[in-house]
């Protein structure tokens, strides 16, 4: 149980010893994230054959003392997510030219970032989520502020700022609900919530929260940072960033709606259907609207997200066994999609990833033009993809709840979607490159970055397409799961 | 003394939003140290409503709860870190743009 956060946390530190020896370092840093996705693995098989959550109370406190791990099958296959698309983004990052990733504290960095991924989707504290959240924020803001791209640390700067409001919001909240309710343990406070809804700091605290995880998500009011600060981060962070990352929210969403605040859901889910709405028509007319091919990604991410909170917010146990699926095939393929624009930019005479520079470079490559447009599809959502599964998840579920204003709004969201990603790829793949590149001095014969991770990324999304039924059954259970608090407070309470 | 904290707690959430709202970007900055400082205060006030003796010190009294101030200790050693990286970051970027005013930072509008 304790695996999955210790053993990047520890090569974070062995490979911060080892800043002198390069090759080790790496080594290292692989063998931390690859043994931490098998004790992930290892986690969700365990929880799925018993049934039951994996408890783990910090130094043996009994549980509303202590600090507890829990991985319930939601948090279990969040982690396991995360952990994948990470260790793909750790390949990336061994195989591309940035500047960055030769830094000798790049890997530490890029594992500390799991670790606090990993603990916040698996702890069972809010003030320990605050703790794992701000080392996520502080590694991932110093991956982008070193970036090559010389925006970095502007970007860095503001999603610095913005993410200790969100982190204040966060301790505020905290502190509210330990002023209320005397816990911080989620299943104790989930317990308290219920039996006694009234106390007057208890709004306050619920829209602290939710102010809290639409930071951490980007959702529609509060997304402006985020396509600067996914633009200009180097490609294997930003691949991170834009995937898994912003999941953090989503996972606190749906923590929200089915543990914590049970009673006050439908103000909570009205509230986050439109701005998923909101999300997904403005990331679309966003996306579609930009001249850089990682800033349209990051825009794209602002609209798929809004579709995992139109589900969240639709409530029923369809629609939050749809938001599961959607979220984990959105991670593979953001992260994938994200890497090939990154391929491209290593490719291109000067190392940009705007449409202007990147027309035309796709011709040398393409098998990374048939990624880029497996990838594309899947995001629009056409079968035989993975990105197919998700969208007929969530449309069903919405047909099932009767939200038709909702569905036509997510329609055209859809069609936006395949209208960016194809006319991305038509730039880079299928358009002639401009004359002014033709003059540029022979530089493009440099080797790019490994189209590696983005090929396993999307064999993996491809195969979750063609068989799809594994992910199906294990979203349908979490959702069976989540609809019942009982179970998750049972279990903390070892009852 | 509940009163004054919660005067104090109050004028630093006023000052704090107040300055981070400003244009300048160290005056921002200001403004979210005095953030940390008044949700601090605020986190030490919910411990006490037990009493104000220290845990632990002697046998007698409604002692105050020590949770809270593990708290604080752990966010201010976060509020911290943050407050040198958000230094360091000011340092470089307003070396680079020359101005400390928020709307001459504008390298990434495009």
């Amino acid at each position: 149980m304790l695996w999955p956060v210790l053993l990047p946390l520890g090569g974070a530190a062995g490979t911060l010893l080892l800043m002198k020896h390069p090759r080790l370092q790496r080594a290292v840093a692989l063998l931390a994230l690859l043994t931490a996705l098998a004790a992930s693995a290892r986690l969700l098989a365990e929880v799925w054959r018993s049934g039951q959550p994996v408890v783990y109370q910090l130094g043996g406190w009994a549980a509303p003392f202590g600090i507890t791990l829990m991985g319930d099958l939601l948090a279990v296959t969040f982690a396991l997510m995360a952990q994948t698309v990470l260790l793909l983004g750790l390949v990336y990052a061994l195989g591309c030219r940035d500047k960055v990733t030769g830094y000798p504290t790049f890997y530490p960095l890029f594992l500390t970032l799991t670790t606090g991924l990993s603990g916040a989707f698996l702890t069972g504290d809010l003030f320990n989520l605050f703790v794992f959240a701000e080392l996520l924020v502080f590694s991932g803001t110093i991956l982008t502020a070193v970036s090559d791209d010389p925006g970095g640390v502007e970007a860095a700067l503001k999603y610095f700022f913005i993410s200790l409001l969100a982190s204040a919001c966060l301790l505020l909240a905290n502190g509210l609900l330990y002023a209320t309710y005397g816990t911080l343990n989620m299943a104790d406070l989930a317990v308290r919530i219920a039996a006694d809804g009234t106390p007057p700091l208890l709004p306050l605290a619920i829209a602290l929260l939710l102010a809290t995880f639409m930071i951490k998500s980007a959702v529609f009011p509060f997304h402006f940072w985020q396509p600067d600060f996914h633009a200009v981060s180097t490609t294997a962070v930003s691949a991170m960033l834009s995937s898994v990352v912003v999941k953090l929210g989503v996972y606190g969403f749906l923590r929200m709606t089915t543990l914590l605040f049970v009673a006050q859901a439908p103000t909570i889910r009205a509230l986050l259907v439109v701005a998923g709405m909101a999300g997904v028509i403005y990331g679309g007319l966003g996306a579609t609207g930009s001249q850089h091919a990682k800033r349209m990604l990051a825009y794209s991410t602002l609209a798929q997200v809004g579709f995992i909170l139109a589900a969240i917010g639709w409530g029923t146990p369809l629609a939050l066994a749809a938001a599961v699926i959607f979220a984990v095939n959105h991670s593979l393929v953001k992260a994938a999609m994200l890497m090939l624009a990154g391929v491209m930019a290593s490719r291109a005479p000067v190392k940009s990833a705007s449409f202007a520079v990147l027309q035309g470079v796709g011709k040398k490559l393409p098998a990374g033009g048939a990624l880029f447009l497996l990838g594309g599809l899947s995001l629009a959502g056409i079968p035989p993809t993975n990105g197919f599964i998700s969208k007929l998840a969530v449309f069903s579920s919405g047909i099932a709840a009767g939200q038709w204003a909702a569905l036509a709004l997510l329609g055209l969201g859809s069609v936006l979607t395949l209208i960016y990603t194809i006319r991305a790829f038509m730039r880079i793949w299928w358009q002639p490159a401009e004359d002014n590149q033709a003059a540029a001095p022979a530089k493009a014969a440099k080797p790019g970055d490994r189209l590696l991770a983005p090929t396993l990324l999307l064999l993996i999304a491809l195969g979750l397409g063609l068989w799809p039924a594994p992910l199906v059954h294990l979203a349908t259970a979490t959702a069976e799961a989540l609809g019942d608090p009982a179970l998750y407070i049972n279990a903390v309470f070892g009852r | 003394m509940e009163l004054l904290t919660a005067l104090a707690v109050g004028a630093l959430f006023g000052i704090a939003i107040f300055q981070i709202l400003r244009r300048n970007v160290i005056r921002s900055v200001i403004g979210l140290i005095l953030l940390g400082n008044a949700i601090n205060l605020f986190l030490l006030s919910a411990g006490v409503y037990n009493g104000t003796v220290a845990a632990y010190t002697t046998l007698a009294g409604p002692y105050s709860d020590a949770l809270p101030q593990a708290l604080v200790l752990t966010a201010i050693v976060i509020s911290m870190g943050a407050l040198a990286l958000t230094l360091a970051l000011l340092i470089i970027v307003s070396a680079r743009y020359k101005t400390s005013d928020l709307d001459d930072i504008t390298g990434l509008r495009y």
